[in-house]
């Protein structure tokens, strides 16, 4: 899987969360510091990363009040910031001019957004825990073992992924490099169906809406990796799908048992050893805030804090279902909790029911406020969903296997491409098997011209509100491979063609045919 | 029947209940009254109620049926009258004068000759004429079956054929062709024969079923027992057990006769009538009638029994409306003998397929389906409408009831696979009418009726009813009738397997004329003329979804559901779904702000492009832009270019736009819009761009006044820059 190989020592890259509200006396420095990485580090290196992000936060608000500084470039690092909730900002810091550690600024806040997001979807808001429990454990103690969990989430997307969605290993922290520039973080990937079986799916859809009676769950489905439908706002269609392709779909099901076990047993150790030092912070802030709680002493589960990233957690089950333990079991001990996540969009609390058929995965949201009995509620729901949609999901998934033409699915030969819709939070790219036989040289190149087209994105978003902006970008790199950009109306086509013609009319061509067949016409307007 | 008056009277009646019934009559009757009637004859080659007296005979039409139609009269020769039927050309009176001879008479020359039979070793059982290419009326006799042209020369019979069969009795109906002759001790041997216009086809000879009572007494079978049905196309044949108590069914193939299954009978003395395909099973002791859909393999009646109603008799119907009240007034006088409300009285005779004949009082009634007192009865609604769809007789109140029955299902916001159903049964239905040409018939041509197929031999479905098809139908039918299917059910047997019996080699015996006249013309109702309840998409859109739309309250998700159902069964039938349901489905997606939906309804082409939906996702997009790039996106697909063109202006993508037109050769758009947008933008170079481009590729640009006016702006703009 081309493992990028960055040794990036613990101190190459940081990566803290830290409250601009809190120790702003002398003295309480430390309360600023939600989480650290590497936890290790003493505290007043800590507090120097700190101290000069809030610095450099304090001086650009200057000129940008609304939006402070994105990225510092040092000679030496970068600093990646990420104002994840007012006042409370994640920032990373990178070690630069490595050999394989080229970063792209966008990549790396897109790590950062998805952390801050997927958070959200588990636990709310940051500032909600912080409010809960002032003094700070709560908030702690849920995000560390997440954080890790995610740093270590070692889940390859296939195989020949090269895609490096293990971002810790040992003490080694994987970033999105170059080699990951024909991808893009915070989309979905869909599947493309036919109407006939796109009804099929809308009629499921509808039917599983129909057992909600007066309040709305919501639905996502999946085929393989791909999404095929979404009730959700395109914010949780995201983080949902990001975490179903991470837990639930049937490979990552199955890579428990792949060969890429013992990596993950090396990383979680680790996590053990490193993160000790504020596990035990931790832990006692916990012990505070245990001690301060005056709800009734409800049992062990009021303070369980369930890891929704950790891996190897999930299973089917014999009727269908997923189960987890991650949100803790019942009292009776006999099955376990039902989990449940929070809706940014609506703001509710939805029960997730996870039904997998071969390829097909189904996830119901039900929101909590709509069950009155818990966890019985759910299990009629789920009979629902036997009763009722099962037959339809094997009609759908029987129609979508005849359809899929398998992991190259969407290669097109001669072409290594990134398609983007921003207005749908979708992209589509060449299978990452295809993406490994580019060379070194149009990677590097690639990336460079879609670092220099995130700036652009960002002036243009600057300049004009409400009004779209075209641009193109065709390059020659060294290896005389063509490198493209294009945006139009939102949408944006990143390509190299490596074996091509050297005048630049067959590259625009090329472009024009890809775009006419593959994206309706979408960059051939003029 | 009296059109609207009857139905707004028959929903008084269904509210109150007392009156609940499935199956009603209509008063006033046919009175078949003459002095001196020696009795009722029914003549059902013609279709009439024929009464001889001594010296005249009178026959009335009933079809189309109506109380008030004056009989017509031909004189015949005094004797004694066993049977009497006119030929079907209507030449000839035939007159049964005993059991060795028929005498005819020429109705116009008034001559008249007999034809007689061997008195010593057979004797007549009966005749019919028939439209046989063979022949052109068949005497049944006890030695079998004697078939005769008339030779207009000899001005006499001439036997062409003879069958010997031993027959004891035997049934025929003009409407099957199909006569059964009964042999045997227990007369439970049938042999069959089809005199049809194709020829004559002999059944395989069979035996039908009886029950043994516990004696060594064998039971015999009447011909009363016996009743042929057509239904959808197919013979039947009901008989009657008495000891069992079953009503025994067979189907009649070309080349076999196949038990179907059998129904209860809870009365001694039944009688079957066959309405609009649907089989009645009068239960006369009991005095109710059963109903029965025999088209898919289910044998369960389609509601519970119930009585027959007579409708608008002047004693009790105190809520008679108007119209009828007339009706009556004027055909009688105020006394009405009670007797004639007697419903299944003993003098009560049921004819072929629809009539019954209350042979005391003279009376001829029709029976009459209530659709909506059936489809009130039951609440299961995929197959009420199914039942709906089926008829024929009354297509127009049946399509106003489905349409009724959809809406209300969904407003009522019945569960969505139980209203999925119902959509695919309309789906399906409409698909299946246009591919055999009925819905299209059922449009265009306004005065043929769906089952008189005519067919070239015969004399009176005449030059007009098959002209009227030319100019009226598709070519399926054309096809269909090129094939000889000459009715449209033909094809059901064989796209329904499950209705089958195992066997696959079989073919029904075909009907060559349907229960409907071949005469029927559009004097008979306003409804007759829409021949087929299939509702198109427009007609769904139109009258469901636009009008449902407007009513329902709350969530219109559930909407969007139905709809989406709507579009799986149109998908799989391969019916066109009209842009303005989409239009609607875009619309309802908005309201609840579902744009992400909307998004994969348009990507996935589940709302099909159209220009209409385009515009719609460009109005609906003024609250979200991503909605109305769907609707710009949408126009340039469809190749729309000018539209695009406009739209891009409108949001003031005026360069784009430009280049586009120049690409896609749109030359129509004023230069003035371009002008226009580009100095709003205030930008001294896009405005000297497009002047620039204007001069350059359109010729006399520069001397127009757009151009000079422009010019000027620019001039002014570019010297306050430079001041």
């Amino acid at each position: 899987m081309g493992m990028s190989a960055a040794t990036t020592a613990a101190e190459g890259i940081k990566f803290c969360i830290f409250d601009l509200r809190r120790g702003q006396q002398e003295g309480q420095e430390l309360d600023k510091i939600l989480f650290f990485f590497p936890a290790d580090l003493p505290f007043s290196a800590q507090l120097s990363v700190i101290g000069l992000s809030e610095g450099l936060i304090t001086f650009t608000r200057i000129f940008s009040p609304a939006a402070a500084c994105e990225v510092i470039e040092a000679e030496r690092h970068s600093h990646v910031f990420y104002e994840a909730e007012p006042d409370i900002w994640m920032v990373m810091v990178v070690e630069k001019n490595e050999s394989e550690a080229i970063w792209r600024i966008d990549a790396l806040r897109k790590v950062l957004k998805e952390v801050h997001s997927l958070f959200l979807m588990f636990h709310g808001s940051i500032r909600t825990l912080i409010e809960k429990e002032p003094a700070g454990g709560l908030i702690r103690s849920h995000l560390y073992p997440f954080i890790m969990d995610y740093l270590s989430a070692c889940q390859k997307r296939s195989l020949l992924d090269n895609c490096c969605w293990d971002f810790l290993l040992g003490k080694k922290l994987q970033l999105p490099s170059f080699r990951d520039c024909l991808k893009e973080r915070g989309t979905v990937q869909m599947l493309t169906v036919s109407r006939e079986a796109a009804i099929e799916v809308q009629s499921l859809v509808r039917v599983l809406e129909s057992f909600a009676g007066n309040t709305q769950f919501y639905s996502l489905i999946l085929f393989q990796d791909l999404l095929v439908s979404t009730t959700l706002s395109p914010v949780d269609t995201i983080n949902l799908f990001t975490y179903a392709v991470l837990r639930l779909t049937p490979r990552a099901l199955s890579s428990g048992v792949s060969s890429w076990s013992y990596l993950r047993k090396g990383s979680t150790t680790s996590n053990v050893a490193t993160g000790s030092i504020l596990a035990q912070s931790a832990s006692v802030s916990e012990q505070n805030f245990r001690s301060q709680d005056t709800s009734p002493p409800g049992g062990v589960n009021s303070h369980h804090i369930a890891r929704p990233l950790q891996p190897d957690r999930w299973s089917k089950g014999k009727d269908g279902f997923l189960v987890t333990d991650i949100w803790g079991a019942e009292a009776s001990g006999s099955t376990s909790a039902t989990p449940t996540i929070w809706l940014q969009q609506t703001e509710e609390r939805v029960y997730v029911c996870a039904y997998q058929y071969r390829s097909l995965t189904l996830i119901l949201l039900v929101p909590v406020a709509s069950i009155l009995n818990g966890e019985q509620g759910v299990l009629v729901v789920k009979q629902q969903i036997l009763e009722n949609a099962s037959l339809k999901m094997f009609q759908i998934e029987e129609k979508l296997s005849k359809g899929w033409a398998g992991e190259n699915a969407y290669h097109v030969s001669g072409y290594r491409y990134l398609l983007v819709d921003g207005d749908r939070d979708v992209s589509r790219a060449s299978p990452p098997g295809k993406v490994t036989t580019l060379t070194k040289e149009s990677l590097l190149a690639l990336s460079k011209v879609r670092e220099e087209v995130d700036l652009e994105k960002g002036r243009m978003e600057h300049d004009n509100a409400g009004q779209e902006k075209d641009l193109e970008v065709c390059i020659r790199a060294k290896n005389n491979a063509w490198v493209i950009a294009r945006i139009t109306k939102g949408k944006e086509l990143y390509m190299v063609l490596e074996k091509a013609n050297e005048t630049v009319l067959y590259a625009s061509d090329a472009v024009e045919k890809f775009s006419n067949r593959y994206c309706n016409g979408a960059f051939s307007l003029d | 029947m009296s059109g609207k008056a009857s139905s707004s009277q028959s929903s008084v009646g269904l509210s109150r209940s007392s009156a609940l019934s499935h199956v009603y009559i209509q008063y006033p009757p046919l009175r078949c009254n003459v002095p001196g009637s020696r009795g009722l004859f029914y003549d059902d080659g013609n279709k009439s109620i024929l009464s001889p007296t001594s010296d005249q005979v009178f026959s009335w039409k009933t079809v189309p049926f109506s109380p008030l139609v004056a009989p017509t009269s031909d004189s015949i020769s005094e004797g004694p009258i066993l049977s009497i039927r006119y030929s079907l050309d209507a030449k000839f009176i035939a007159i049964q004068r005993s059991d060795h001879e028929v005498q005819f008479r020429h109705r116009e020359t008034g001559e008249t000759f007999s034809q007689r039979c061997r008195p010593e070793s057979e004797s007549i059982l009966g005749f019919f004429w028939t439209d046989c290419p063979l022949c052109d009326i068949v005497f049944v006799k006890t030695s079998g079956l004697d078939l005769f042209v008339y030779n207009s020369e000899l001005k006499s019979l001439q036997l062409v054929e003879t069958r010997k069969l031993i027959v004891s009795w035997y049934v025929y109906t003009h409407e099957s062709r199909l006569v059964l002759l009964a042999s045997g001790m227990q007369c439970k041997t049938f042999n069959g024969f089809q005199l049809s216009s194709a020829g004559v086809i002999r059944l395989p000879r069979f035996d039908m079923a009886m029950a043994k009572s516990e004696a060594n007494s064998k039971p015999v079978l009447a011909a009363e027992d016996i009743n042929i049905v057509t239904v959808y196309g197919r013979i039947y044949c009901l008989q009657v057990d008495r000891v069992a108590m079953l009503l025994h069914s067979y189907r009649f193939y070309r080349d076999a006769v196949i038990q179907q299954g059998s129904l209860p009978i809870y009365s001694s003395r039944i009688a079957v009538s066959v309405v609009d395909n649907v089989v009645l099973v009068h239960q006369n002791d009991a005095k109710v009638v059963i109903l029965y859909d025999i088209y898919a393999d289910s044998r369960a009646p389609i509601s519970a029994p119930l009585p027959l109603l007579l409708r608008g008799f002047p004693r009790f119907n105190t809520s008679v409306s108007q119209s009828s009240r007339e009706d009556s007034g004027s055909s009688e006088a105020n006394v009405v003998p009670d007797n004639e409300a007697v419903i299944y009285g003993d003098e009560w005779t049921f004819l072929v397929p629809e009539f019954i004949c209350d042979v005391a009082n003279k009376l001829l009634w029709k029976i009459h389906l209530d659709l909506e007192a059936i489809s009130a009865s039951s609440s299961e609604v995929p197959s009420v409408l199914e039942f709906l769809q089926r008829r024929k007789l009354e297509a127009n109140k049946a399509k106003q009831l489905c349409l009724a029955i959809a809406r209300t299902v969904i407003l009522e916001r019945s569960p969505v696979p139980m209203v999925a159903r119902a959509m695919d049964v309309l789906v399906t239905s409409y698909s299946h009418s246009v591919k055999t040409g009925s819905y299209l018939k059922g449009i265009k041509s306004e005065k043929t009726s769906p089952c008189s197929v005519p067919h070239v031999s015969s004399p009176r479905s005449g030059a007009d009813a098959s002209a009227s098809r030319v100019d009226a139908l598709e070519k399926s039918v054309k096809h269909a009738s090129a094939a000889g299917v000459d009715n449209e059910y033909a094809s059901d047997s064989e796209e329904n397997p499950s209705s089958e019996p195992p066997k696959t080699n079989l073919s029904d015996l075909q009907i060559f004329d349907g229960s409907n006249p071949l005469n029927a013309n559009g004097s008979e109702e306003q409804e007759a003329q829409l021949t087929s309840p299939a509702i198109s998409p427009e007609e769904m859109y139109s009258f469901v979804f636009a009008p449902v739309e407007e009513e329902i309250v709350g969530d219109p998700s559930y909407l969007v559901a139905i709809i989406v159902e709507f579009l799986h069964s149109a998908n799989s039938e391969k019916v066109k779904v009209h842009p303005n349901l989409y239009v609607l489905t875009v619309q309802l997606l908005v309201r609840n702000e579902r744009y992400a939906e909307l998004g994969l309804f348009v990507i996935n082409k589940i709302v099909e492009p159209s220009k209409e939906v385009a515009l719609q996702l460009l109005e609906s997009g003024r609250q979200n832009f991503q909605t109305r790039k769907l609707g710009l996106d949408m126009l340039r697909q469809l190749s729309l270019h000018h539209d695009y063109v406009l739209f891009l202006v409108q949001d003031g993508y005026y360069l784009e736009a430009l280049r586009y037109a120049r690409k896609y050769k749109v030359n129509n758009v004023r230069p003035s819009l371009f002008l226009e947008a580009a100095f709003a933008s205030n930008d001294s170079q896009h405005l000297a761009a497009i002047l620039r481009f204007f001069s350059d590729f359109i010729p006399g640009f520069q001397k127009t006044s757009d151009h000079n006016t422009y010019y000027r702006i620019l001039n002014e703009m570019n010297s306050s820059i430079a001041a």
